[in-house]
């Protein structure tokens, strides 16, 4: 055990990304045959073992370790592919690993009877080993290589049920769109590789994080740069305007969903954030803190008006996915990590629950034949009594999102929200917009994530006259032992001590980041207090709309039209890009049709023309003229042969006639 | 009075008649035979104009050699018309085109 513990942390991080790996091809060898998914489970376990005790451990708080062999040449620039750990990149794969062992164990039992099953695991190896390859790539191609892995595992999964024509549209939606961050993301590469050559994380920034080469960089490109990688993160983890992918991925299965949403798709794009951020600008930050401003309200806004259990869960992600994103824009990436981990947890939990609640909903419209959409919030009510373990660890996750104490999302947001408002502080003026404006979005958070406690929860059942004793239960212990375990993981002792004091957590401790601003020590006492306040204020207000029945808003009021309809985003893009892309591709095969083809069609009809008057010409003239000159000297023969007749007297005639006409000359003469 | 002119008139006409014999007949012996008016027309030619010869008689001798020449050339036509016949079967000109082509 000794021995094996001693393994060099770089062969055993690659011995973490290549287990779900192998898992997937023994899968895809196996086929049909491999419907347990006992292959995809032991690899994540395994993976999960390794990536703790071999990788996670050694390299924590140690010394960074690279590891990289050549993979090919370009002119006279070598490109390399390796591993790097260092505290950033093995936290993420132990997060990656840690999220997705629950996921596996919960589908075993989610999944179960599906025609498709055994594409379903193959898949979700393919997805682990994509991601747990991402968080240790050494160089930026690599990391792009991993990163279009992941988007296609992505697209597999969330067409999953690739028979349903709405999957079908979503996942093509989010292909499409995470192509559009893709170009970014390659764009950022050649920039950098132009100006830097090399495309080496080790080589561009150093053991000591700092952007090597930028010292000698003037700004405009490297703003250009920043840009084009942050575009490639806003797809990848669905920020505003690029966000409109997330709710309808929600078509896959809810365990995919939730691998999604927690660690693996949507994280990969803070990741990016996070490894390359010394090579962010001032320009470029500021940006992505806008960005991520606007991100967390929209999506807020839209997840209080949304029906759809999960719809509401993406938009939370989208939110949440904002809060990070202004992280790292304040320059803080520590606390975006540390969010991004605390996220992980209590996101993956609250789509489980999600889903287990599904499950039931689904079972119950199916034996009393209803035609209900199992994941309406408007169709559940009361399931707290049903559904016990659920609603526990549903709460606990729901808690750890709106921020309570006690729990990793209470530490996480208002290290976010802290380090916001110093920010602020320290600029002054309109840049307090944004804390101000993430302190309202947690706000809105706790409640909207109320809502939907309170929706599902509380209150009565709909349709409890239908309900037959013991229909509606929890989920089997391969669902509830992952979610009890995720819950277990919301709460505070997971990453600090300390109930309050997110400085005390070992995971911000890793990553020493300085800020640029000076920390405010009432902020630190005051927006804590403020924000677990307005929390319960919210929920206080949820309770009293949604359990106690006293709704004030009308159901077709404009404000909250616009939340359901997700602010017409899905409307406007349609119109502007789907029905433009339409009327631009008949408009260029009218073109096409016409003046193209048309060209060549008159061309063509004029090249007959031509050739048929040219036929004439040279039938009539040409010809003509051979055949005049042929035929005048065939008359003439004609005419004269009879001269040649051998008739004698002939010949004696034409004599005499010549001699007379030479008698005829002489007399005229 | 017989003039010179009457002389040539009758040779003319007999010339012509021979003339018109060689082209016409259809018959080889009868074109001989124009051929010997057209001799004779010339002939009668130089008797006609020995007149003026007084001193020499050269029409009259030139004359008898034509005469000669011409019985020989009769005899030379009839022996030719007689292997052309030999030839041919036939003395009739039109049908002999051997000289075609």
């Amino acid at each position: 055990m000794n021995g094996l513990l001693n393994i060099s942390p770089v062969y055993a991080s690659i011995l973490v990304v290549m287990l779900p790996f192998f898992g997937f091809l023994m899968q895809a060898v196996l086929g049909k045959k491999s419907n347990s998914g006992n292959i995809g489970l032991a690899t994540i376990i395994l993976s999960v073992c390794v990536s703790f005790f071999a990788v996670f451990l050694p390299v924590w708080n140690g010394a960074p370790l690279t590891e990289r062999m050549h993979w090919f040449t370009v002119g006279g620039k070598p490109f390399y592919v390796g591993v790097m750990l260092n505290n950033l990149t093995v936290l993420m794969q132990l997060i990656v690993g840690i999220i997705a062992l629950p996921v596996h164990i919960y589908s075993r039992a989610y999944m179960r009877n599906d025609p498709g099953i055994h594409r379903y695991w193959m898949f979700l190896s393919f997805f682990c080993f994509a991601m747990l390859g991402l968080t240790i790539s050494t160089s930026l191609l690599q990391l792009y290589v991993f990163w279009e892995l992941v988007g296609f595992a992505s697209y597999l999964l969330i067409g999953f049920w690739f028979t349903k024509e709405s999957a079908v549209q979503a996942n093509k939606k989010a292909f499409i769109i995470n192509r559009i961050g893709d170009i970014g993301f390659l764009i950022g590469i050649a920039l950098v590789y132009t100006h830097c050559g090399t495309v080496d994380l080790g080589e561009l920034f150093g053991p000591q994080g700092v952007f090597l080469p930028a010292v000698n960089a003037d700004g405009s490109w490297l703003t250009l740069a920043g840009l084009a990688f942050f575009l490639g993160a806003m797809a990848k983890s669905a920020q505003f305007p690029l966000h409109v992918w997330l709710p309808d991925a929600m078509e896959g299965p809810t365990s995919v969903s939730s691998l999604i949403h927690a660690a693996t798709m949507v994280a990969a794009g803070v990741f990016l954030l996070c490894t390359i951020f010394p090579l962010f600008n001032e320009t470029v930050l500021l940006t992505i803190a806008i960005i991520g401003c606007i991100t967390a309200l929209s999506a807020a806004i839209f997840a209080l008006g949304q029906y759809d259990i999960k719809k509401i869960l993406a938009f939370s992600t989208i939110s949440q996915l904002g809060f990070m994103m202004v992280g790292v824009g304040i320059g803080s990436w520590d606390t975006a990590m540390f969010h991004l981990a605390t996220h992980a947890f209590f996101k993956c939990l609250l789509f489980l629950a999600a889903g287990a609640v599904i499950h039931e909903m689904a079972h119950f419209k199916a034996t009393h034949q209803l035609d209900i959409d199992p994941q309406d919030l408007r169709n559940m009510g009361g399931l707290r009594r049903y559904l016990p373990t659920t609603f526990v660890c549903m709460t606990i996750a729901s808690l750890a999102l709106a921020g309570f104490p006690l729990t990793t999302g209470y530490l996480s947001k208002d290290s976010i929200v802290v380090q916001a408002f110093e920010w602020g502080f320290h600029l002054g003026g309109i840049y307090l917009l944004i804390p101000t404006t993430l302190a309202a979005v947690s706000l809105l958070t706790a409640f909207y994530i109320g809502r939907l406690l309170f929706k599902t929860f509380f209150g009565k059942f709909k349709f409890a006259e239908k309900l037959q004793k013991g229909e509606l239960h929890d989920a089997p212990i391969a669902m509830t032992g992952p979610m009890i375990f995720l819950a277990a993981c919301c709460l505070f002792p997971t990453c600090s001590f300390h109930p309050f004091d997110y400085h005390q957590s070992w995971l911000l401790g890793g990553f020493h980041v300085k800020t640029a601003f000076a920390a405010v020590a009432e902020m630190h006492s005051a927006v804590p207090l403020v924000l677990t306040l307005g929390a319960l204020a919210a929920w206080g207000v949820g309770w009293r709309w949604y359990v106690a029945k006293r709704y004030p808003l009308s159901k077709n009021n404009r404000w909250v039209r616009f939340a359901t309809r997700q602010g017409y985003f899905n409307e406007f893009y349609q119109l502007l890009f789907v029905k433009g892309t339409e009327q631009l591709s008949r408009g260029v095969y009218a073109f096409d049709h016409y003046v193209v083809d048309g060209l060549t069609r008159t061309f063509s009809a004029a090249t007959r023309r031509l050739s048929v008057a040219a036929h004439w010409f040279d039938r009539h003239m040409v010809d003509g003229l051979v055949n005049l000159i042929a035929g005048t000297t065939y008359y003439v023969g004609h005419l004269v042969r009879h001269v040649q007749n051998g008739q004698l007297q002939s010949y004696l005639g034409f004599a005499l006639t010549v001699v007379v006409l030479g008698i005829l000359y002489l007399i005229i003469k | 009075m017989i003039t010179l002119t009457h002389f040539l008139l009758v040779s003319a006409c007999i010339f012509c008649i021979g003339l018109y014999a060689v082209l016409a007949k259809r018959n080889a012996i009868m074109i001989l035979v124009g051929i010997e008016l057209m001799i004779n027309a010339s002939i009668l030619n130089f008797v006609a104009f020995s007149r003026y010869d007084k001193t020499n008689y050269g029409g009259q001798i030139f004359a008898l050699f034509a005469i000669v020449l011409a019985a020989a050339a009769v005899a030379v036509g009839l022996a030719i018309i007689l292997n052309v016949y030999r030839q041919f079967k036939t003395i009739n000109p039109q049908n002999i085109h051997e000289l075609k082509d």
